[in-house]
Formats: C-alpha cells, structure tokens, sequence
C-alpha cells in the first residue's frame, strides 16, 4: 500500500482492530524511506572491462611489478591513497576527491565463477543474477519497478548512453533514452513539431476508450516529458567547466536534470574503450584521466548546485583484467575488480582488503565481495528501497554511506 | 436467437467490400495496405481476396532459400541473433504470402522461445521454418511438431528430462500457455505429463526419443489413464474445450479484436472444433464473416513494432535494409526471436510508452526523409504518392491519405496538413512556393508524410 492510499483509507481502516498495527508499521517504515526519495544515483559504466590493477595500484607489492614488467606504474608515480595503494598517476583529480573523503574505492568485488565474456559478464552485472538465464530486466529497472508512485508522471530513470541499458529494463516503469526523448522538445527547432503535438491531441479528442485516444495521450506524455528535459537544459547555470569529451558533457547533461528537480532517480552513463588488450599504457591513461576529470568537475557541480547531498555515483566495470600483462603491451580479460563510489554522503576510504597477487583464480584476482553486496548497500541505504525483492536473493550490506 | 456474429458476410450494394475493408483484411492478414493490392482486392471482390490470401507462389520457398544460401554467408551470420532477427524481417518485406508471415509471427508469440536461452541459432532458426510450414496447417500437427523441436527442448528443458528427474517446465506451459489455460488442469496432471514427455531429447538439431530415459508407465492424465506418452498427452489436451476457447481467444485477439466478447470468443471455438483445429479453415470463415469487419474490429488494435515497420515500408514501397527495420523494431519493443518470456508480447497497450512512442516518430522521420542520396538505395518515391503533376496542395494531401489511411482521417486534420504545405518555415503562406519550388514542395510533401505517419490513427491497425 502507499502512503496516499493509507492516509485515505486509514479512516476506513481504524475499525478493524488487526489490521491496524501492521498498517502503522507499514507507513512508520515508508516514512523513514521517504527522506531517501530524493536520493539520486548516477551509475557510471566503464566498459570493456577496466584494468582494476592498474587503476588502484599496490605499489609495495612486488608481484604487481613481476607481473606488470612494462605495464607497472612506478612507485614513484602514482597518487597515493595510504602506504600501500594508490591510484593511476592521472587520476590526480580523483586523488583529491578521495583525499576530501568524497570516495569509496570498494576491493576485490565480482561474483561466483567468474564469465570472461563482455556480453555475458555484462549481463550479469546489469541483471544482478548469475542464473545461466537471468531475468531480461536490470537491477535499476527492478527498482524503479518496485518504487514507482501511481500515476507516475514523469520517468525515474533516464539513460543517457544511446539505448536502454540492461540495468535499466522495466517491466513495469517507462525508462527511456534521454537524448532521443529531448529531440520531441518543443525547443527542438523542427518545423512540423507544433502541427504534430495539434494533430495528436485532435486525434484522442472524443475517444477516450479506442486506441488513438490511449496513443494521443501517450504522445502528449512524451511531449511533455520531452518539454521538461529541453527546459532544463535553458534554465541550468553553473560557473563549473566541464571538460569536452563525451563522458563529462553527460554529467554535465545530469547535473541539468537533477538540478531540474524533475523526480529523477536513476542516471546511467557509459565510458567505452576498457578492452585494452593492446598497447594499454597511452589508452588506458586516457580514458583514466578522462574519468577522473568528470567526476571531479561533476562533483563540484553538484556542490554548486546544491545538489551534493543527493547525488552519489556508482562506477563498475564488468570484469577486471589478467594479472599478467600480455606480450601486446596489453591485458586480456579476467575477473575481481574495484568498484566506485563517489559523492559528499559517501563514507570515503578503502573497502576490503586488496585481492591477493598470490593467490589468483585462472591467473586472476580472486574476489571476496560480490558486487551485489555493493548493489545491496547502495538499493537499502541510499536509496531506500528493500534490495532482497529486487536483488532475488539477500546480500550482506557495506558500510559505504554516513549516517 | 441471438445474430451469430460469424456469420458470413455477403457484400452488396448498401454494404459493399469497399477500399476500407479491404484494406483492414489486408493489414490484418499481412503487413500494411499496399494501394494497388487494395485497389485489386475491392475488384476482385471479398471471397476471392480471402482466397488469395492462401495462394502461395510455388517456388516462393525455393527463391527464398536461394537468397538465404547466397547471403548466409556474410549477412545471416548464427552468431549474431540481430542478423537472423534481419533475415525473418527480409521475409516479411518481399514475401508474396504476407498471411504466412504473419501467421508464423504468432505462432512465434504463441510458442514464444527465445534465443537468450536457446543460443544455438540455427534451431531458433529451425524452429521459426517449423513454424512457417505449419502456419496455416493444423493446430494439432503443429503442437506435436513444437514438442519435438530441438529449440524448445533446449527452451523449456525437456532435453534434460528424465525416468529419473522429470522436468515439468515444459508439460506446465504446454497447458498454461500453449493448449488449455490455467485453471483447466492440476498440479497432478503437470506431474503425469511431464512423466510422458520424458526421454524427449535432442541430438543436435535433431529431435532424438531415448527410450531409457522414457517414463513408459501408466499416468493419470485429465481424468484418462494410460501409458500415455507426450503425443497421446498433446492429443488429450487438444480435444479439451478449454483449449478451443483459448486459441479461439487467441487467434481473435491477434487477428480481430483485442477484447473479443465471451460470446464471439465460444462461437470461434465452436468454429474452430468444426474445422477440427485446421487454421486456414478457421481463417477463411473468420475473414468472411460480418463482424470481422465490425465497429467491434476495425481500428481497434493496436499495431505491433513489426506491422508499423513492416506495413509501412510495404504499404510505401521503401526497400529498406531488413537488418535495419529489425533494429528499429526492437527499438520499439519487439525483439524478434527474443520474446520477454514464455508468454509472449502482451501486445496493445503494452506496445507503446512515452519513449516507445518516441521510437516510432523517429522511424517515420527517417523513412519520409528517404531520397535518392540515401544509404543502400532505400528511397521513398515521393511520385508514386503524390503525382508529379499535382500541385493543388488539398489534393496533395488526399493522396498521402489515400495511400497511408485509406482516406480515413477527419477533414479538420486535413485542413491542417494542406495548411502546413503551403507555410513557410518563417511562418507566412506561400502558395507558390508549394506549386513552383521543387524542393520546397517536396520537403512539405515528406513532413506531411512524417505527419500522417506519427498520427495516433496510423498505428491503430
């Protein structure tokens, strides 16, 4: 039951006697998720399967260096996080932010027998299901699903990659691809567009019941929605400059939604060119850099925006990669990684221990948090939802947020 | 005695098969309404048209399958569902038999298996041809021909179903979703069939029964008992009334109206017990009767991703790259070969969304864009809608019309659409620009096309 059906049936409902104390219960535990209703999560997907042993880096481990013979950063180099472990020398930006305790760097995560195949190791991650076949909706579509207010006017979750992730696939809630949607903005300059939403709305004047009626008010939705998202684009201001590359200008593009105080609760973004299976040095530094920049300029965004207190992001990759480098100058795929997590309300340090260089799986890091514990922690603390319904299973929960 | 409402249709002069219901019969049985097979239909006459519907070319199998072995290739890759996905679409635009196409479509949605599961392509494949071959067969020899099917036996597991370890996921869904329905059935009849259907492997892509992994005892199955085995329970199951009513219901929602009353629904299972299961049999009555062509049909469904892409680019004439159209049909909602379950597309309403809605607007902006300098050749011939000659912007708009609805479109909409030929992009009115300037009038002409196309009347099928 939700809180407005309850508040208007409570009178109803006063006169019998059992059923009271647990619809009190009820409405005692929703209230205290609903100052987490306005909890943002932006996810961050590095795609490709990001090196985690060159982006978190156990620079007094000498295996990393015996295993990594050109790939190894030097001790001297890289951006340290405490004696033991620091991050890749362009990640100075992300250095800061860890060091303002704003980031969770969260060890060793993945999952039972580990896939090495990007499709299927993606599916898993985005599916939070290890089940050979796993439900075609994503953990972040379950939420929505399992959160989502009637009548729901406009979307909770929004990609802003070019299609709809896994991760975000509903059954129920509408999540669309915020780009495409923001092209039907009446902003959009396209001459048809006015004629278009006329036309529409004649054509469901008068029939409530057919089809065309139900498609007329399915357009007008959109073009609603699609007014908002224009709309927030003209009335963002913020003194923050964000780098030019893609990866920023989509965070900058969220910093505008969630500024526009629209009810969005899900963000998915995608960094693609993790697959360094050849000459990774340069590349693998780029996109690092790359990654670091945004989420440093996002983050003071956030903070001028006033925003900072409720938004957190989530970064994954879908596996880590082979301990032992390649002869390409590269590393092939492999299984635990890091995980991320960045935002004022995050508790910030070093979750888990770092995986053993000694003991490996296959040649690779051996996990010992699975990545839905992490799910698990971000669904019940952050976003206040029951992560069992929506994970299938329960998973043991992180400290990674304050308070 | 209540007007049976399968009663034959008998057109006349006060109620002739017009260009209206022909094209309704036509985008109904296949994927759009071309205007010249509109045109062919309304002289022809209704029961030849039904007729027509079955005619099948007889080397259309043979010309596909050269095409396919010629592009299999490169183009029809196993490896990739999305090319296969591309080969079925390919079918749907050039087929001469739309019915079959559309036919196999449902049974896809009714058998509904999906290649996440079933990986191996070539029985996904396989199984879409078995399909295909029955579409218009026999309900009884098609179930019996999915029971075996290497994809569904990978699909709802029956390869690993044994004496020992019965598995029951496909006994259960064979009565849930493909014959009789919940409700029509116990928990013990699913144990007792799943007992029949043991030893029903595969070998490869080939049905394979392994006597040793066979259950020959005796079952108790739907009040009979015997040493059934999972043809004899498919046999059972198919003389239930409770099955009749659910293909009945079925066939109608996908082919009539989404919400067929009780009463249509009994008298179609009565229709289908008289033609003993035989689809092509029920069809032809089906699409010869008077309420087929009934307020209670006609305009009432809601067209799925494949009847939008497909109808429009048949009904246009475009030559699209099928790879392509299947894309944008999974954009919308439809993932061929990929169904969200064992159930199938719920369909209608479930089709669209606001960011769905979006996909299918940005699909009509591409095609009514199409002009010579496109990728592939794909070209939208702007003559064939609106004559060269027709410059009298009203008329224009009649042909757009004519073609995509048929002419079904209220004149106030009309009004608007001509209006929007002649206006300018800073707003004035400029007649003669429309008449004069090629390419003013053909940018007007493709944006009233897009228009049509992005109308809530369009995508009601």
């Amino acid at each position: 039951m939700r809180r407005r059906e309850f508040l208007a049936s409570s009178v109803a409902f006063v006169s019998l006697a059992g059923g009271v104390p647990e619809l009190f219960a009820r409405a005692a535990e929703e209230s205290a998720r609903a100052d987490r209703n306005d909890h943002a999560l932006v996810v961050l997907e590095l795609a490709g399967g990001n090196d985690g042993l060159n982006t978190v880096i156990p620079y007094e481990n000498p295996l990393y260096y015996r295993n990594r013979r050109t790939l190894g950063i030097p001790k001297k180099n890289v951006v340290r996080l405490n004696d033991q472990i620091g991050l890749h020398p362009r990640m100075a930006a992300l250095g800061e932010l860890f060091k303002e305790g704003r980031v969770a760097i969260v060890q060793g995560v993945g999952y039972p027998q580990p896939d090495r195949s990007h499709f299927r190791s993606m599916e898993i991650w985005h599916s939070a299901s290890t089940e050979p076949a796993p439900p075609s909706t994503g953990w972040l579509g379950r939420f929505l699903d399992a959160s989502a207010p009637d009548g729901e006017a406009f979307p909770r979750g929004l990609s802003l990659t070019g299609s709809i992730p896994q991760a975000l696939q509903a059954a129920k809630v509408v999540v669309p691809v915020e780009a495409q949607l923001t092209s039907f903005s009446e902003t959009s300059g396209n001459p048809a567009s006015a004629l278009r939403r006329k036309l529409s709305a004649a054509s469901g004047a008068g029939t409530e019941t057919g089809p065309a009626g139900f498609l007329s008010r399915q357009a007008d939705t959109l073009y609603r929605t699609a007014d908002k998202l224009g709309q927030s684009t003209q009335s963002y201001k913020s003194s923050v400059e964000y780098p030019g590359d893609e990866l920023a200008q989509k965070l900058r593009r969220a910093s505008q939604i969630l500024k526009a105080g629209l009810g969005v609760r899900v963000l998915f973004v995608s960094q693609d060119g993790y697959d360094t299976h050849a000459g990774q040095a340069d590349a693998h530094g780029g996109l690092l850099e790359t990654l670091a920049n945004a989420l440093s300029a996002f983050q003071r965004d956030l903070v001028e925006q006033k925003l900072a207190d409720r938004v957190t992001v989530l970064v994954f990759s879908e596996f880590g990669r082979r301990v032992d480098e390649n002869a390409s100058g590269g590393t092939d795929h492999g299984a635990a990684s890091c995980m991320f997590l960045v935002g004022a309300k995050v508790k910030g340090g070093l979750i888990g221990e770092y995986p053993s260089l000694e003991k490996l799986g296959e040649g690779d890091l051996i996990y010992h948090t699975d990545f839905r514990s992490v799910y698990a922690s971000v669904l019940e603390r952050w976003l206040g939802c029951p992560s069992k319904p929506t994970l299938g299973k329960p998973f043991p929960r992180l400290d990674l947020f304050q308070g | 005695m209540v007007l049976a409402a399968l009663a034959p249709y008998v057109p006349g002069p006060t109620d002739p098969f017009d260009p209206h219901k022909a094209a309704h019969l036509l985008r109904r049985a296949g994927f759009g309404a071309p205007a010249a097979d509109v045109g062919k239909a309304v002289t022809e006459g209704l029961e030849a048209t039904v007729e027509g519907l079955f005619d099948e070319a007889e080397d259309e199998e043979e010309r596909f399958q050269t095409t396919f072995d010629a592009v299999n290739q490169d183009l029809v890759n196993f490896a990739d569902p999305s090319q296969l996905r591309g080969w079925w679409v390919y079918r749907m635009l050039r087929t001469r038999a739309p019915l079959r196409e559309k036919l196999t479509l449902f049974w896809h949605g009714h058998f509904a298996t999906s290649a996440a599961k079933v990986e191996e392509l070539e029985l996904m494949h396989q199984q879409i041809a078995t399909l295909r071959k029955h579409a218009w067969g026999n309900i009884r020899d098609l179930t019996q021909a999915i029971a075996r099917d290497p994809a569904m036996l990978v699909w709802l597991d029956g390869e690993s179903s044994t004496k020992e370890h019965p598995n029951e996921n496909f006994a259960r869904e064979l009565m849930e979703l493909f014959t009789c329905g919940i409700g029509h059935y116990t928990e013990t009849d699913v144990q007792e069939a799943a007992r029949a259907f043991t030893g029903w492997h595969r070998d490869g892509a080939k049905f394979n029964f392994v006597a040793d992994a066979h259950d020959s005892g005796r079952k108790q199955f739907l009040g009979r008992a015997g040493k059934f085995n999972g043809g004899d329970i498919i046999d059972i199951l198919m003389q239930q009334p409770a099955t009749l009513t659910f293909l009945a219901r079925k066939l109608l929602r996908f082919f009539a109206a989404p919400e067929p009353s009780a009463a249509v629904v009994a008298e179609a299972a009565e229709l289908l017990e008289r033609t003993r299961l035989d689809v092509k049999w029920f069809l032809r009555e089906l699409f010869q009767s008077r309420w087929f062509y009934s307020d209670d049909c006609r305009r009432t469904r809601i067209s799925s991703p494949v009847e939008y892409v497909v109808g429009t680019l048949r009904t246009l004439g475009v030559r699209w790259p099928a790879n392509e159209a299947g894309n944008q049909i999974e954009a919308m909602g439809q993932t061929l070969l990929a169904p969200p379950n064992v159930k199938g597309w719920d369909g209608e309403r479930a089709w669209i969304n606001s960011s769905r809605w979006a996909s299918r607007l940005e699909f009509a902006k591409i095609i009514a864009e199409l002009n010579d300098n496109s990728a592939f050749g794909a070209t939208l011939h702007l003559d064939r809608i609106v004559p060269a000659e027709t410059r009298e912007p009203a008329k224009a708009i009649d042909a757009i019309v004519s073609v995509l609805l048929q002419g079904e479109l209220p004149d106030a909409t009309r009004r608007e659409l001509t209006e929007f030929l002649v206006t300018t992009d800073d707003g004035s009115r400029n007649l003669e620009s429309f008449r004069d300037d090629d390419d003013f009038r053909q940018n007007r002409l493709r944006g009233a096309i897009e228009l049509v196309l992005g109308l809530p009347e369009y995508h009601a099928c």
